[in-house]
């Protein structure tokens, strides 16, 4: 978790995290998860907005209102990961997601590729923490936020999002995690 | 990783029903399976995100990340 304990989620991450049983367990490992006002006007399905209206109500979620000196260092982000060579080009929405984390230490929730390979390669994103539902989910069950067997929880996800975590690195967190119990 | 990525989609996914697509929802389904980037497939679909991964999974093409 970060320092803050704060997380700013993307659309990507929150409409797959919106679809399961144990979409919760989230609000045991954050004080709060931010989401910018652009997710909402991306989420249009009853069941997640009214999952982010519940969870908004009750101070779990709550709505990040970007600043300009944010826009302007997600910007910079943009064009950045299109000029280093083999990194896959970022766009504004998970840019925008990335600075936050850089600027206020929050931890970042994307399932974007790119955000992903930005944090580990960009100079200017040393330190941000970027989790998909694969290392969410991890850290739910190493908490206890999430009771069960690792494998089957990890199913459930995929079956229940049609989300497919990549074999070798979910084997990777089954070991660490059954090294654990 | 990437390249084992788009080969999972392109192996799940449903082409018949991506053929009977309108063009937009087609190119978009198509780019998406090749990238694996919701938000650039959504724009392309002129769909919110949400619902263009509506239709992603409706076509069977699993989300691999």
């Amino acid at each position: 978790m970060s320092l803050s304990g704060f997380a700013i989620a993307d659309t990507c991450f929150l409409i797959d995290w919106a679809y399961w049983r144990y979409r919760d367990a989230l609000f045991k490992l954050f004080k709060t998860v931010f989401v910018p006002e652009a997710v909402l006007r991306e989420v249009k399905s009853e069941q997640t907005i009214e999952w982010v209206a519940t969870a908004l109500a009750r101070g779990y979620l709550a709505l990040y209102t970007e600043t300009r000196d944010e826009i302007d260092f997600a910007i910079r982000i943009v064009e950045r990961s299109r000029l280093v060579p083999g990194l896959r080009g970022v766009d504004l929405p998970e840019a925008l997601c990335l600075a936050v984390g850089r600027l206020r230490g929050y931890t970042v929730l994307t399932e974007n590729r790119g955000a992903l390979m930005a944090a580990e390669l960009l100079e200017e994103l040393t330190g941000v923490v970027v989790w998909r539902a694969l290392e969410v989910i991890r850290e739910a069950l190493k908490r206890g936020a999430i009771a069960g067997d690792p494998e089957q929880v990890f199913k459930l996800y995929e079956e229940e999002t049609k989300h497919r975590f990549p074999h070798s690195e979910l084997e990777a967190i089954l070991n660490e995690l059954r090294g654990k119990a | 990783m990437e390249e084992e990525a788009r080969e999972i989609r392109r192996r799940e996914a449903n082409w018949s029903f991506i053929e009977s697509q309108p063009p937009r929802l087609r190119a978009a389904l198509k780019y998406y399976i090749e990238t694996g980037d919701l938000y650039v497939a959504s724009r392309i679909a002129g769909l919110t995100i949400e619902e263009f991964n509506e239709l992603r999974k409706k076509a069977g093409i699993p989300n691999v990340s």
